[in-house]
């Protein structure tokens, strides 16, 4: 395996062709985003119709699984009035039942006129009541036994079927188990089309008294009551329940034969079943297609939203990405440029002590002045590799916040002349005023405050065309903090460049700094401000000059 | 003299220190009261080891039911010798019942417990010569204990000839042959026998008014004595030694049950006997040795014991003095009247079985009730009397569990059943396995409970849900007022018509209980007046007083019945119901549950499809009382 090259790379192809994936992922995404909420909506509008079927029988079970068995809780008690009541209550609470037809009928082994009879046993029929929402009070009873056999045969239908099936359970009935719920649904409810039938369930005694009347001859016995309802319902007032009106535009209830595909084309239909008495007839579902596809877009909306939402993130960490390695590109430069200042910095120093030590060792004999101006040589070139080397440990050292500060009473007065005076020495055409206002002394770390005055002095004579090397140095209190200002006539500073003066390795370049600066030093101003818990600030005019200002807390 | 009255100053100075020293340790002994020990539901509900302590009519054996590989058998022991006998070994069915028939004979039943499958045997005291008394299928015998010990024949009252009407028999007891004496003319429900065995009364009922007939010795024909309808009692309980006479107990003209005489001729009352102004005597113990009374037993509110027998009087007492004052009911004597089998109670020792011997006054212990219960560890019933909201005093027992204080405790409401019986101040098995929970239990004598007097009875009829419950929540309420009840924790819990309390109590105070229990409660009741031959028309017009017309009362009825109000029931519930119950329909039971939890009313229900009215297999009971428990504990010993 080949290495893995160790180069500056470059990314932009990379970041090109990411952003196309993601933007083909994000079209991808849609369109079947879309895709599958359409088949969802059809879905549903197919899988739905059981919530709206439950819901829509809801009071029908009701009706079914607690008010028709209520019937047995009156044990065959119920007579005209009392049924009359409790079927005002079933017609008042449930719309879909039309009519109440109500049986008072009782078991014996007597002979009767009218009702059934099997071997010895019975089921007489004493009235026969009709109750509705639309019956006169005159037409309630259809039938008296105070007028025998006048019972008519469709009125006896029900009765008859009802009878049968309790003959026919009575016959083989197992007296020493308890009824199950099975044996009194096949027994005590007769369900046909539009209609239930129901008879009081008796109890385990009774049943056994029944069975001894059908199947022994025993003396003529009481009369046993038993109560016969039935119910007349009409579908069509079933109270439709639409849990879903954005799925199902119409729904209605129809005739099993009924088929629209006929009528409207342009319309998707789906139906249900219904059971029991309702057998006949169908849930019937319709809406129209541009009805489901608005409802297909209502639902696309947030989904959409959201992945354009996170396609929108991906782009801005990519830009962000793209951005961060720029810098760290300029930056990898910037550290380039600097070993490259450095070790020419170094270099110089260096080459002067090896012309010096071959002079030395080539010279047979050193004059006096030889050996003074030598080791002068010497002497010079090695502190300055020093002063380089502390100075580079020095700002690795702030910058990590590795060195304590001192904290000493500084004479500002004589602190500021001092260093102005060896300046002046060095530079003879270097004209610097100081001005001390309404301060004397400051508690600091004097070798890093005279770092920061050795920076910006120098720096403000680097800086300058020949003529105007001039500097005005300004020391007063303001408020809480202490001012240093530095304002020279130099070159200044170009308004773009000016943020970036205090990066490190960060140099203008001009025919100013050719040589004998490494781009630290504002760098290292900046960090040693920052140490001493302050603050430096520029502001300069290009071709006038900049003016630098350290503002220093004063009461710590 | 100084010295005496020196002497007097310190006496009733040290009795001073004395009285303070002693109520100083009675107020420790109280404030340090602890919370007793869980006793487990199997330790309260589990069947006794022995019951059905009976003598032999010579005073020489003692019999009694244990279980024997799993179902009650008939034992017997010698109370001369150290001999003992197993008399049966049913394994399949529990002996249901017994009789000594002569001093060597006993006869012994047994069935499934549903009155089906009846099985009739004889055997001699120590096991041998068990004949089966061939019967028809489905017949039952009653036993009728009017003969001569020692004779070799005994009279029974069998249906075998119709099972309506029950014919006296005499059986011999070697051959098990049986001959008919008395043919039933179709009304007669019981039949009473003289000192020589001659039948001599018999109660005929229609089902509401009972008739006392009486003939004279030696006389075919029976005669109309008296009658008494369902509001009234006349209860013969044996015939006195002057002629044509008898002892009944009788509230005909009078409020309170009185123990009076009766001239069978006249049908007049010639002597009341023994009459308390306040409560209804409830029994009678005669004495057929010498045609008298022995006593006459009335609760006011503990038992209470009128003596007319000088000896019995005097040989409870020395019961008593040795048994430090526990209560004593009679269970069964000898021929002679001589040995005696007694038991006693408390309402904190459900109590044992003694012997004793009236001649030498011996007292031998037989058997405790239930062993395992501590009565140390029991709780105190205290006698508690409210005012309910028409003014009268509503009496009931309140008792409080123990080291739980007597302030805002959590509270289980135990109405009887009945309703026309009554609480007694006597160990309860329910009652003291609530209180070991740590709930007060209150148990309401309300109006329609038996004891207080006719009219008081009265006013329970057709009144199930008004007075009856009425003074039920009175009751509940008074405690709440007296800072007894924690009025957030408040359960009720009722067996039967209790049940049918209880859930109606929540119907119509649904905010007054945390949760309640129904054993066998009746929630319907048409299906209750079914229960009755309804066209007997006698039944009717009584179904009409007591509880209500089915055709007419329809509304009364319809609020009176918890299943058709479920809407109106908002408490969590537990309710037993036994499969083959012949008086609460099972199917109704099942659907008002799934009415219930269709309101999302939480439900615990249990079916036990074996079961009837009454729990009667151990490890049912045990289920159910574990559930209850479990049930109750979620509730009442929630943090307010």
């Amino acid at each position: 395996m080949k290495a893995e090259e160790l180069r500056y790379r470059k990314n932009f192809l990379l970041i090109v062709v990411f952003m196309v994936l993601i933007s083909v992922s994000l079209i991808v995404a849609l369109f079947l985003g879309y895709n599958f909420t359409r088949k969802y909506v059809e879905n549903e509008f197919s899988s739905n119709k059981i919530e709206v079927l439950e819901q829509t029988l809801a009071p029908f079970n009701t009706f079914f699984q607690n008010t028709v068995p209520e019937v047995s809780f009156y044990q065959g008690y119920l007579d005209s009035t009392s049924a009359s009541k409790y079927a005002d209550s079933v017609l008042q609470q449930y719309r879909f039942v039309e009519r109440i037809i109500f049986y008072d009928a009782e078991i014996s082994n007597r002979p009767i006129a009218d009702g059934l009879t099997l071997g010895n046993f019975s089921l007489g029929i004493k009235n026969v009541f009709r109750y509705g929402r639309n019956i006169s009070k005159d037409s309630i009873v259809i039938f008296d036994n105070s007028n025998p056999g006048g019972l008519s045969l469709n009125n006896a239908e029900e009765l008859n079927k009802a009878g049968l099936k309790l003959g026919n359970y009575i016959e083989q009935a197992d007296t020493t188990q308890a009824l199950s719920e099975e044996t009194i649904f096949k027994t005590f409810y007769n369900i046909i089309p539009n209609r239930i039938t129901y008879m009081n369930v008796p109890r385990r005694e009774e049943i056994k008294v029944y069975k001894d009347l059908m199947l022994k001859k025993l003396p003529p016995s009481p009369r046993y009551q038993q109560d016969i309802f039935t119910f007349e319902l009409n579908p069509y007032q079933l109270v439709i329940k639409n849990p879903h009106p954005e799925i199902y535009q119409f729904i209605n209830i129809r005739k099993q034969s009924f088929d629209p595909i006929l009528e409207k084309p342009n319309l998707l239909t789906t139906d249900i079943s219904l059971s029991g008495p309702f057998a006949d007839y169908k849930l019937y579902f319709a809406s129209e297609k541009d009805f489901l596809i608005k409802e297909v877009g209502r639902r696309f909306m947030p989904i959409a939203f959201g992945v354009f939402f996170i396609y929108c993130i991906l782009a801005l960490i990519t830009f962000l990405i793209y951005r961060n390695l720029n810098i760290n590109q300029k930056l990898f430069k910037l550290q380039y440029d600097f070993i490259n200042n450095f070790t020419h910095e170094f270099k110089t120093p260096v080459s002067v002590i090896k012309i010096a030590g071959n002079n030395i060792k080539s010279a047979k004999e050193l004059s006096e002045r030889e050996k003074n101006h030598y080791g002068k040589i010497l002497d010079e070139e090695a502190d300055r590799l020093n002063d380089l080397m502390n100075r580079l440990l020095s700002f690795t050292q702030i910058e990590n916040r590795a060195i304590k500060l001192k904290n000493e009473e500084i004479n500002l007065e004589v602190f500021a002349q001092n260093i102005i005076d060896s300046f002046q020495i060095k530079y003879k055409d270097y004209e610097i005023d100081l001005l001390i206002k309404g301060v004397e002394t400051f508690k600091s770390d004097p070798l890093l405050l005279g770092s920061l005055f050795d920076n910006l002095i120098e720096n403000a004579y680097k800086y300058a065309k020949p003529g105007s090397k001039f500097l005005k140095i300004t020391i007063y209190r303001f408020r809480k903090n202490i001012i240093f200002s530095f304002e020279d006539k130099g070159i200044g500073i170009e308004r773009k460049e000016i943020k970036n003066i205090f990066k490190k390795f960060y140099r203008i370049q001009s025919q100013y700094n050719q040589q004998g600066s490494v781009g630290l030093g504002l760098a290292f101003c900046k960090e040693l401000v920052n140490f001493m818990d302050g603050d430096i600030t520029v502001t300069s005019k290009p071709g006038i000059g900049s003016h630098f200002k350290i503002t220093l807390p004063y009461d710590k | 003299m100084k010295a005496i009255a020196d002497y007097l100053v310190m006496m009733r100075s040290f009795l001073k220190i004395l009285s303070g020293l002693f109520l100083f340790i009675f107020l420790v002994s109280c404030s340090n009261e602890e919370k007793p020990a869980k006793v487990s539901v199997e330790t309260f509900f589990k069947n006794p080891q022995q019951s059905n302590f009976q003598i032999s009519p010579d005073g020489k054996f003692i019999s009694y039911l244990k279980p024997y590989q799993g179902k009650l058998n008939l034992f017997v022991q010698s109370l001369t010798s150290k001999a003992s006998f197993r008399i049966s070994s049913f394994t399949d069915q529990s002996v249901r019942n017994y009789f000594w028939a002569s001093n060597t004979h006993l006869l012994y039943y047994k069935d499934n417990g549903a009155r089906e499958n009846f099985q009739l045997f004889s055997s001699i005291y120590d096991g041998s010569k068990t004949i089966k008394i061939s019967l028809k299928p489905d017949t039952k015998v009653t036993f009728l204990d009017y003969l001569k010990y020692d004779s070799n024949d005994i009279l029974l009252a069998i249906n075998e000839r119709n099972p309506e009407n029950f014919d006296v028999y005499s059986l011999d007891l070697k051959t098990g042959k049986k001959i008919l004496v008395e043919k039933n003319p179709g009304s007669i429900i019981d039949w009473i026998a003289d000192n020589d065995g001659e039948i001599r009364m018999a109660i005929g009922s229609d089902g509401v008014t009972e008739t006392l007939y009486y003939r004279e010795k030696g006389s075919k024909a029976f005669k109309p004595v008296k009658s008494s309808n369902f509001i009234n009692t006349l209860k013969p309980i044996g015939f006195s030694s002057k002629m044509h006479h008898i002892f009944a107990l009788s509230d005909i003209n009078r409020d309170k049950k009185a123990v009076v005489e009766l001239n069978c001729l006249t049908g007049e009352e010639t002597k009341v006997l023994y009459e308390n102004k306040e409560r209804d005597v409830l029994e009678v113990s005669y004495s057929r040795k010498s045609q008298s009374l022995n006593f006459a037993v009335f609760e006011n509110p503990k038992r209470e014991i009128y003596f007319f027998d000088k000896q019995l009087k005097e040989a409870f007492a020395d019961i008593k003095k040795k048994l430090s004052n526990d209560e004593i009911r009679l269970i069964h004597k000898d021929q002679k009247e001589q040995h005696l089998i007694i038991r006693t109670f408390t309402d904190r020792d459900p109590g044992s079985y003694y012997f004793y011997n009236l001649e030498d006054r011996n007292l031998m212990k037989l058997a405790d009730v239930n062993p395992d219960i501590k009565p140390s560890e029991m709780c105190e019933m205290k006698h508690v009397k409210f005012k309910n909201r028409d003014g009268l005093e509503i009496e009931g027992f309140l008792t409080l569990p123990k080291g739980r204080g007597s302030k805002n405790l959590p509270v289980v409401i135990y109405p009887h059943s009945g309703p026309n019986l009554r609480n007694s101040w006597a160990y309860s098995p329910e009652v003291q396995f609530f209180a070991n929970r740590g709930y007060a239990v209150f148990q309401i004598n309300f109006r329609g409970s038996t004891g207080f007097g006719k009219s008081f009875l009265k006013q329970g009829f057709k009144n199930w849900s008004k007075n009856i419950q009425h003074d039920i929540t009175d009751g509940v309420n008074w405690l709440i007022k007296e800072e007894l009840a924690d009025a957030n924790r408040i359960a009720i819990f009722g067996y039967s018509f209790g049940g049918f309390s209880a859930l109606n109590q929540v119907v119509y105070n649904p905010n007054l209980y945390v949760c309640a229990a129904s054993y066998s409660g009746y929630i319907n009741l048409f299906t209750y007046l079914k229960g009755f031959p309804a066209y007997y028309k006698p039944y009717q017009q009584m179904l009409d007083v007591l509880i209500g017309n089915p055709e007419k009362d329809v509304e009364y009825l319809r609020y009176s019945s918890p299943v058709f109000q479920t809407n109106k029931i908002k408490t969590p519930l537990i309710i037993w119901q036994g499969g083959k119950d012949p008086k609460v329909n099972l199917s109704e039971t099942n659907q008002f549950v799934k009415e219930l939890r269709k309101n999302q009313v939480e439900v615990n229900y249990i079916v036990d499809k074996t079961e009837g009215h009454y729990l009667s297999d151990e490890k049912n009971k045990i289920n159910f009382y574990t559930q209850v428990d479990l049930f109750f504990d979620k509730y009442l010993n929630r943090s307010k």
